[in-house]
């Protein structure tokens, strides 16, 4: 146990003492902060511009009754994004000049008229047509419309009535026949906006910290072993703690490193510009459901050993640096596949291959947490799920650990699976 | 009871024999010599006695005991290629090394600095050992396999690539280290570092014993066939004297080979005869023809 600690302390000083390692923590908590704060400069750059409203032209033309109506809905509608511009008559000849000059984003025409309501085109600069806008008009449309038709038949509370957007609740049930209430919707949409950014977050956490630790690892193991240290080290200790202390110290590196992006993230999220903008989007950090949250780190420290062991013993397989590319290249698909299954399915939480594979120890650390984080899950699956990770780490860390004490020792060509399988059986672990 | 006992102990790596029936045994304050050509079975052999690797037939006693975890304390281990971190100080990787075989770290620390300053580089703790030249590289791992004062030394080809002065350095500490009690097991295809260490040697060749035992007894088991003669002034006839195989004229001389240990008498008769005997010698044979008498002449 001594050893261990000794085995975890030496991996961790020195692997976190090395230019590279220092440079590349740097270099992404660098990016990371100038990611955090491209809204803000982009703000700044565009400074008064954009707080000025979009000009959109309206050709009164042959229909000033629908022109005059949606200048009253944006008067009306609050929305300070975009204001209407009249233009007198029908010939587009002065709104297309503006709109080459740039003082106007588009304009609207009307073609036919009589009875119905009549087609509406909107002619745009370069850019097109924005989603913002799109839905602006659209809406402006849809409102103005109801309101030519309807003309005088219906009152204007009733008119209000019909523009108001369907109310849809959800109501999930669960696993036990009970129905949770939808209760505070506004709070639910909230967390679960929350949960997805959290499942997100994780998954990507899991996907990018188990790729880069676990080449670490087998590059550590592949160079002890070049350099013939190995024959020392596995002199002085058992190879299951020499692989287990290269594992956990390893993974401290990876835990600081994700420590000092937290960090780099919260201080950037603390700039009193950026807060507002967390605001804008109306999330808050109170709306983190602690249960995904506190699942996926247990899944993710449990995945993470179970990749970790089995680059370890890819590492040790390997004579030199330049072949372990190639070598890893099944644990990098793992590790692929269960990335992409949870990223996909992140819409699709009840599909069958989520099932499946949340069971699957290599891709539940993602299926699972999706499960957890997007839908409901009965606790027993869970923990089924965890126990079965358990229950292949502590397998895959003891064939791990006996291919280790075995391929360490091999060197010059890759060792075949029936040498292997002959040699571990010869040695103890 | 020996320290370490190895009773015809077999290792085979697929069909072909590595180590054929080998025993030995290395006392207390005994440097135990391992001689034999490349791929004679000299690393095997001492990565079995490591516990690197298991044997397939025998066994490995130590003090009388197989092999056990707590041997792992009491072992120290320089291997042909020097196993060390490149990108690591010295002082970091040797006290780390210590401390996995048990060492604590102030322990370890004050061992180090003593050996260092023993080889006359106590600058090099703080340097990495990509720094270092070749053979000073060697000597860290040499102080690796020593620094936690281990009972049961093994040395793969220690001396080879050091210029004379470490080599005679190095010769010392391990002199030293036998006086100590310490069993060392040493391999090398140089012979005149056995000569001068060794009491006890084994040649392997092709996974075979072929040579074993005490120095002068395989020496006396050789016949003298060399006379060494100095005179002052020549002496003539030698070559028609019976036995006299070879007479080669040297420096003040002759170099004279002889089939029977017999004709010896009969050169130095003659000599003293023809002129003043300054030197006569009856040359036993070295090492190196008896290596080159058995491993040689079989180079196909």
């Amino acid at each position: 146990m001594n050893k261990l600690g000794t085995i975890i302390g030496f991996t961790f000083k020195n692997k976190v003492k090395t230019k590279s390692f220092l440079i590349t923590t740097l270099i992404l908590a660098l990016l990371i902060t100038i990611g955090m704060n491209v809204p803000y400069i982009i703000k700044l750059v565009q400074g008064d511009n954009a707080s000025k409203a979009e000009q959109i032209g309206i050709l009164y033309g042959t229909q000033p009754v629908i022109a005059a109506e949606l200048e009253k809905y944006a008067a009306q509608s609050g929305n300070k994004d975009y204001t209407f511009v009249k233009y007198e008559g029908t010939a587009p000849d002065q709104a297309k000049k503006d709109l080459e000059d740039g003082k106007i984003e588009g304009y609207l025409s009307f073609d036919g008229g009589g009875e119905a309501f009549p087609a509406v085109t909107f002619t745009g600069g370069e850019d097109g047509m924005g989603q913002g806008l799109s839905s602006f008009l659209t809406l402006a449309l849809q409102t103005v419309k109801t309101t030519v038709i309807a003309k005088d038949a219906l009152s204007a509370e009733q008119i209000a009535a019909l523009n108001e957007p369907v109310k849809l609740d959800t109501v999930r049930m669960n696993a036990e026949g009970q129905t949770e209430a939808g209760g505070d919707t506004q709070r639910e949409d909230m967390q679960k906006a929350m949960n997805y950014v959290v499942v997100y977050v994780l998954m990507i956490l899991f996907f990018s910290s188990n790729m880069m630790t676990g080449n670490m690892i087998a590059a550590e193991v592949t160079s002890e072993k070049s350099s013939r240290i190995m024959e020392i080290l596995i002199t002085s200790v058992s190879p299951l703690a020499q692989m287990f202390g290269k594992v956990i110290g390893i993974f401290l590196v990876g835990i600081v490193q994700i420590a000092v992006f937290g960090v780099v993230v919260g201080a950037n999220l603390m700039l009193p510009h950026n807060q507002d903008i967390l605001q804008g989007y109306s999330l808050s950090i109170s709306d983190i459901n602690l249960s995904v949250l506190l699942y996926g780190l247990l899944f993710y420290i449990f995945g993470y050993f179970l990749y970790a062991v089995l680059y370890a013993a890819i590492g040790s397989i390997v004579s030199r640096t330049e072949d372990l590319g190639q070598a890893v290249m099944p644990i990098t698909m793992l590790g692929l596949a269960s990335f992409y299954i949870g990223i996909f399915s992140i819409s699709a939480s009840g599909s069958m291959l989520i099932k499946v594979t949340s069971f699957i120890p290599f891709t539940a650390p993602t299926a699972m947490l999706v499960r957890i984080g997007m839908g409901t899950v009965p606790t027993w699956q869970i923990l089924i799920s965890l126990v079965l990770l358990l229950v292949s780490i502590l397998f895959f860390g003891w064939l791990s650990a006996k291919i280790y004490r075995t391929g360490v020792l091999m060197y010059g060509k890759r060792p075949s699976i029936k040498e292997l399988r002959k040699a571990m059986k010869a040695y103890k672990i | 009871m020996e320290p370490l006992k190895l009773v015809n102990v077999v290792k085979q790596y697929g069909d072909k024999t590595a180590v054929n029936q080998i025993s030995l045994e290395v006392g207390r304050g005994e440097i135990y010599g391992l001689l034999g050509a490349n791929g004679a079975g000299k690393t095997t052999t001492m990565r079995m006695v490591l516990g690197l690797i298991y044997p397939d037939g025998g066994e490995i006693l130590y003090n009388g005991k197989p092999y056990h975890a707590e041997l792992q304390q009491v072992m120290g281990y320089l291997p042909e290629e020097r196993g060390l971190y490149p990108k690591i100080k010295v002082s970091e990787q040797i006290v780390y090394l210590a401390r996995l075989r048990g060492m604590s770290p102030q322990d370890a620390d004050k061992s180090l600095r003593y050996w260092l300053e023993r080889f006359d580089v106590p600058e090099y703790y703080d340097k990495r050992i990509e720094e270092l030249s070749k053979g000073n590289q060697q000597k860290m791992g040499f102080i690796a396999a020593i620094v936690h004062k281990p009972q049961i030394v093994i040395l793969d080809e220690a001396f080879s690539g050091l210029d004379p002065v470490n080599v005679e350095l190095l010769k010392a500490t391990v002199k030293e280290l036998r006086d100590q009690g310490t069993s060392i097991l040493f391999s090398t295809h140089r012979m005149e570092h056995v000569e001068e260490l060794c009491q006890r040697i084994t040649i392997l060749h092709k996974s075979n014993t072929v040579v074993q035992g005490k120095i002068t007894d395989i020496k006396s088991r050789y016949p003298r066939e060399e006379v060494l003669l100095h005179t002052t002034g020549d002496v003539s006839g030698l070559d028609v004297i019976p036995g006299v195989t070879a007479v080669e004229r040297i420096e003040r001389g002759y170099h004279i080979r002889i089939a029977a240990p017999e004709t010896a008498q009969a050169i130095l008769e003659k000599a003293m005869q023809e002129s003043t005997v300054e030197r006569f010698e009856i040359k036993e044979p070295t090492l190196n023809q008896i290596f080159i008498q058995e491993v040689g002449d079989s180079h196909e």
